[in-house]
């Protein structure tokens, strides 16, 4: 490279680099919040309306004077769904703009990328994935999870099979921890109540075509697969199931059997088919609260967006453990703080303004979400309820709801 | 484990190989004349299938014409890659059009992923049962998929060892500085070659959306079979490039019922590195060529 050359290009990529610093100015004693969601990519149907939730819940604790004296100042990046590009954004999220919590990454892949970063910045994950992995991975206790973990999923799945009677099941699991996690849920709570798995397969990503693991599986000649999948390869698997022409059931987790799904395969084959996905607190108040604003905001109502009521969650509890915590608490002080507000026992609050006051009075507060009840297990887990989807003429159509 | 399910598993493979063979016979030719890997060969086929899609959706057209108005958009930016890229690089090192041509398959995966998003799509056709002669199930639509990769594969080898164009082109790759000096013009023969692969790449593409489903990253996921296929065969032999192929999608799903699909890629490199092994050059190779 000639010497002039480098010197422009030297300069160009020195300009560049100044850009994003000018004009920025650290907010003394505001509470720095990073919102994380995939905006594009795999979450993109999800991310957008996450960021819109979380915005509505600071916008929300601000305008009733802020939380522990503070007020919450919000950084929006986009996660992409990718690992890679994540880990740049949290990255700049922590050391940029100094945030103290990073709020709403969604694929497992993300968020076990970012894992890392935010404990070793000491602060605040949040996160809807389910990896059973990330429970375990976080040593600190910094990390939450409003999601059920895969593992949860299988049970909800195991517990579905019962009830619709299913005798022989098959499981196909796409090979990473968010696959997998699920197929393992389902045989451990499967086997037991004494039920058998008659075959499984475990499935390479990005292959064209996926006939010879079915083959396999079939062979086993299973009333219903249950799979831990997404979407791409779900599209493949049953297209080529349908023409291969087998009779039995399916069930899905709701981020793979969607309405894109439907779109791509087209009513026929998709019939019958048994999505599961959590459903957000439809009954609570919180829900109703939040069902408002949202549908103020978006035009949409939170219905169409369970992640959107989780990630409006985590602000709302983060609020009330900065209540709780009081003036000036450290990340760690806040942290610490996040299970007494959100589980039993305790007064049900259903917004924040409420749990606000009601720990001016020194009352025990015991958030109720509008995601679901949101109470923290050991490892910082949540346990949603499961609503049972079942495909009717191209529409998914609630038949049912399962605790576990 | 019967005849049946093993029969069952080869015409798979065979189905698969037929849809790598395009691209791996692609990248075959350009590094047989330009001698370099054309890393973007994954980023035509998508290319290919998103103006496929596009023409289906946007202008109602019936597949084939979709196909083949994918095949000639994506010869067009193939031909034009080269005139304003690949001949400029065409004396320095090979890594330098390596890197250029990543650099241009991550262009044009940005490119579609930011006009048509991340979203998957598919073609618009009829799923048909599968025909069960005793217990060996075919589909209509691979056969269909495996028709068109055949007569694909056909049109090129007639073109390359039947017509003047395919000796010119051959006699390139041979000695390029021999078949300048008995007057081949090398650069409108360097566009037709470019132009061919890209249709070649972009009907690998569309066959294999319609297999599979069509994605931004759907083309650069295929490279590395592709590019396994082309060394297996031997670089730079177009029929190498296609006997590697159907080699390769062959070994891997026999391989299912022994290690199971999570070791599929295993097993192909392994056969991948066992051939190398017994022939450097690959299956079909001349050793001047790996050089």
């Amino acid at each position: 490279m000639q010497r002039r050359n480098f010197v422009k290009l030297a300069a160009g990529a020195a300009a560049v680099q100044g850009f994003p610093a000018i004009g920025f100015a650290q907010q003394g004693d505001a509470f720095r919040i990073g919102a994380l969601t995939p905006i594009t990519g795999a979450g993109s149907p999800y991310g957008p309306g996450m960021q819109q939730a979380i915005r509505l819940a600071v916008d929300e604790i601000n305008a009733a004077g802020g939380a522990g004296g503070r007020k919450l100042e919000l950084f929006t990046e986009d996660s992409q769904t990718k690992p890679d590009a994540a880990v740049l954004a949290a990255k700049k999220l922590i050391e940029v703009n100094k945030v103290q919590a990073v709020l709403g990454t969604w694929a497992s892949g993300v968020s076990l990328a970012v894992l890392p970063l935010t404990e070793a910045a000491g602060i605040i994950e949040m996160n809807v994935s389910g990896a059973p992995t990330i429970s375990t991975l976080d040593t600190k206790d910094l990390v939450w999870r409003f999601q059920a973990t895969n593992d949860r999923f299988g049970a909800a799945f195991a517990e579905i099979c019962a009830k619709r009677g299913f005798k022989r099941p098959a499981t196909m699991a796409f090979n990473n921890a968010s696959g997998l996690g699920n197929v393992e849920g389902f045989t451990r709570v499967w086997t037991q109540r004494g039920g058998k798995v008659a075959a499984h397969v475990t499935y390479e990503p990005n292959r064209p075509s996926y006939r010879s693991e079915l083959q396999k599986i079939l062979a086993a000649k299973p009333d219903v697969i249950v799979m831990g999948s997404y979407l791409p390869d779900t599209t493949i698997i049953l297209r080529e199931w349908f023409q291969s022409g087998a009779e039995n059931k399916w069930i899905i987790p709701g981020w793979a059997a969607n309405p894109d799904l439907v779109k791509a395969l087209g009513a026929e084959v998709c019939e019958g088919i048994i999505s599961v996905d959590t459903v957000s607190n439809e009954k609570s108040a919180s829900f109703a609260h939040f069902d408002a604003a949202y549908t103020k905001a978006t035009g949409k109502p939170a219905s169409t967006n369970v992640y959107a009521a989780m990630a409006y969650d985590m602000v709302v509890s983060l609020g009330l453990a900065m209540e709780l915590a009081g003036p000036g608490a450290s990340v760690a002080q806040v942290n610490a703080k996040l299970r007494d507000v959100a589980n039993p026992p305790g007064t049900a609050v259903f917004t924040f303004a409420e749990g606000k006051a009601l720990l001016a009075k020194k009352g025990k507060v015991n958030y109720e979400g509008a995601s679901g009840k949101l109470d923290f297990d050991k490892y910082g887990d949540v346990t949603p309820d499961f609503g049972v989807y079942v495909i009717e003429k191209g529409q998914l159509v609630r038949r049912d709801v399962v605790s576990i | 484990m019967t005849w049946i399910d093993l029969a069952n598993l080869l015409v798979n493979g065979l189905m698969e190989g037929l849809v790598v063979a395009l691209p791996a016979l692609a990248m075959t030719l350009v590094m047989g004349v330009n001698r370099f890997p054309q890393a973007a060969t994954g980023d035509f086929m998508t290319l290919g299938a998103y103006a496929a899609v596009g023409c289906q959706v946007l202008l109602a057209m019936p597949l084939w014409a979709a196909a083949l108005a994918g095949a000639v958009a994506t010869a067009a930016v193939s031909a034009l890659s080269y005139q304003l890229i690949f001949r400029k690089l065409a004396g320095r090192p090979m890594v330098a059009s390596m890197l250029a041509a990543i650099g241009l398959g991550f262009l044009l995966r940005s490119l579609i992923a930011f006009f048509a998003g991340h979203d998957q799509r598919t073609f618009d056709m009829p799923l048909v049962r599968a025909w069960n002669w005793g217990g060996l199930r075919v589909l209509p639509t691979d056969l269909v998929i495996a028709g068109i990769a055949l007569a694909c594969l056909l049109a090129v080898f007639v073109l390359l060892y039947r017509t003047s164009f395919g000796r010119q082109l051959r006699a390139v790759a041979d000695s390029a500085d021999l078949a300048r000096a008995s007057g081949i013009r090398a650069r409108g023969l360097m566009l037709a070659l470019w132009l061919l692969v890209g249709a070649i790449a972009a009907i690998g593409g569309v066959l294999l959306g319609m297999k599979a489903v069509v994605m931004p990253e759907m083309g650069w996921e295929f490279l590395i079979p592709a590019f396994a296929a082309m060394v297996l065969g031997g670089i730079g032999s177009p029929v190498g490039a296609v006997l590697g192929a159907l080699l390769l999608c062959v070994a891997q799903e026999l391989s299912v019922p022994l290690f199971g699909p999570s070791y599929k890629l295993v097993l192909s490199f392994a056969v991948l590195a066992l051939v190398l092994l017994l022939r450097p050059a690959g299956i079909m190779g001349r050793i001047q060529l790996v050089r």
